[in-house]
């Protein structure tokens, strides 16, 4: 039921990125991988896309940052939800001192802490998918 | 310091502003001269001086004052009191009002500058310290970001895996294939959070919940630490009871920090449990205070390890009850309850289990509240 719907997953682990993959591709869900953020966002420029999963923690700090911050600003990409997947809590507390632990980075977004649990993992990808079908089709 | 250094003297007598100007002005330092204090104070903002020179007595504004005003503009500028009435006692005083030295009236060029190098070795010192205190600070923020992150991103590729295929090989293990799965990502979890506490004592101060501190209702607190602890409850079928006594004044406290002080507690509470038996947990007042008990009939603890456990990385003799821990959760619990101006204490016996106490100072009179505890017991049985 999920085929059809293509993500795209933004890390720099492979091998975490491996176990996320085939939790997905398991659900039917068509993937492809960027492991830096600069062929990340050539990615989400060249292909459209349903959801992306994006790290935050990659290279020299917190880059997913930087590709929140540039889709925010591209129109064709600001209505893309995004499931945040983040080592620790305290590292986006960390990086937005003062501000709520969960930042909204872009219109549609949701967070969730490395490791995933599978269930957990396939409930809010399909609920953000959900949730931006339901905004498009409210905006139409 | 690379940059010329930047003085500025603030005397009435305008004599004596030029002589200092001309005696200290050269290459290494820039001068400034304001008659008054209400014109030193404003050319003080502007001109930001490392070393300034006060003569204590001028019309308008004293001297006193203008030092006052000078430490709430910029604490870290170095003051030096001019003054022709030298005496110990006004010495003493300008000292008070945050002065760094005194220079009596009439002076040598060779004073001057004398106290000058003087007073700007100072300042360098002063903004040395500063920079160090502030990369200290910042080295301990950026700890746990950096070291979890090595740490962690590992265990988390590991066990990412082991999830997956979990659910790939659900239908192609057998049972004890399947256990060693499940062990393998348990222990890894253990690890993780292993991980997570210790990183937490050493890069948190715990004095900054106090900024957080709000009128906070335990009821509330408690529903949230059993939610946390419960799910292992119901694997090793530890039945949990709440009995809190209603209504319940509130502390004036932080509610993360103090959930995580009852988890701490409570979770020793279930894992040092035998299968099948209660844990009890109580919330009453007791004079102007509120107690929250933990009672267990558990493994209990010995008379030797009873008054060093609230220790950091105190883990008790290895025996036939070992548990996984890092020997950090009751010491963070303390120091929790401490920074609420509390106390945690205990009382044990080996076999029959253990009591833990926690006391919190009572804010106010006593809340009629609805029973948040009815939600979170629903959750997990």
């Amino acid at each position: 039921m999920n085929s059809g719907k293509r993500l795209l997953i933004i890390d720099d682990d492979p091998d975490f990125v491996a176990g996320v993959k085939s939790i997905l591709e398991t659900a039917n869900y068509a993937v492809d991988v960027a492991y830096n953020p600069k062929d990340g966002f050539a990615a989400l420029q060249a292909k459209p896309y349903d959801l992306l999963l994006l790290d935050i923690m990659m290279g020299r700090g917190a880059e997913g940052v930087m590709i929140a911050r540039k889709m925010r600003k591209d129109p064709k990409l600001r209505e893309l939800p995004v499931l945040i997947i983040t080592g620790i809590r305290e590292q986006i507390a960390f990086l937005f001192p003062g501000g709520p632990v969960h930042p909204r980075f872009v219109e549609v977004d949701e967070l969730v802490e490395k490791p995933v649990e599978p269930k957990l993992l396939l409930e809010r990808v399909s609920a953000l998918l959900q949730a931006a079908q339901a905004k498009k089709e409210s905006a139409a | 310091m690379g940059t010329r250094s930047k003085i500025l003297i603030i005397d009435d007598e305008e004599v004596v502003a030029d002589s200092c100007t001309q005696i200290l002005q050269d290459g290494n330092c820039e001068v400034s001269a304001a008659p008054d204090g209400a014109r030193g104070l404003r050319l003080a903002q502007e001109f930001h001086p490392d070393l300034v020179f006060v003569d204590l007595k001028m019309p308008g504004m004293s001297g006193f004052e203008v030092l006052e005003k000078l430490r709430a503009l910029d604490p870290t500028i170095v003051a030096i009191v001019i003054t022709g009435f030298a005496t110990v006692s006004s010495a003493v005083e300008s000292m008070k009002h945050g002065a760094f030295d005194f220079l009596p009236k009439p002076f040598t060029p060779d004073e001057l500058r004398l106290i000058t190098r003087r007073g700007l070795e100072k300042r360098a010192l002063v903004l040395e310290t500063m920079a160090l205190r502030r990369e200290k600070e910042m080295l301990r923020e950026h700890f746990a970001a950096i070291v979890s992150h090595e740490l962690k991103s590992p265990l988390n590729a590991v066990q990412q895996n082991l999830f997956a295929l979990a659910v790939e090989l659900a239908s192609r293990l057998t049972e004890d294939q399947r256990t060693r799965l499940e062990r393998c990502s348990s222990r890894v979890n253990d690890l993780l959070k292993l991980i997570h506490t210790w990183l937490r004592v050493m890069s948190t101060d715990i004095e900054k919940v106090r900024d957080n501190f709000i009128p906070t209702a335990l009821p509330s607190v408690i529903a949230k630490a059993v939610e946390v602890v419960q799910p292992e409850a119901t694997r090793k079928e530890v039945d949990i009871r709440t009995d809190i006594q209603t209504p319940l004044a509130r502390v004036q406290g932080d509610e993360g920090t103090l959930v995580e002080a009852v988890v701490n507690i409570l979770g020793n509470a279930v894992k040092y449990s035998r299968i099948g038996s209660p844990v009890r947990v109580t919330a009453r007042p007791e004079e102007d205070h509120l107690v929250i008990s933990v009672a267990d009939t558990g493994v209990g603890i010995s008379k030797e390890d009873l008054p060093r456990i609230f220790e950091d990385f105190y883990r008790g003799e290895p025996g036939n009850s070992a548990q996984p821990g890092s020997g950090l959760g009751l010491a963070l619990t303390r120091r929790i309850i401490e920074v609420h101006d509390g106390s945690v204490s205990v009382e044990s016996e080996l076999g029959k289990g253990s009591t833990f106490t926690i006391r919190l100072p009572a804010l106010d009179q006593p809340h009629l509240q609805t029973d948040p505890l009815a939600e979170s017991q629903t959750g997990g049985i």
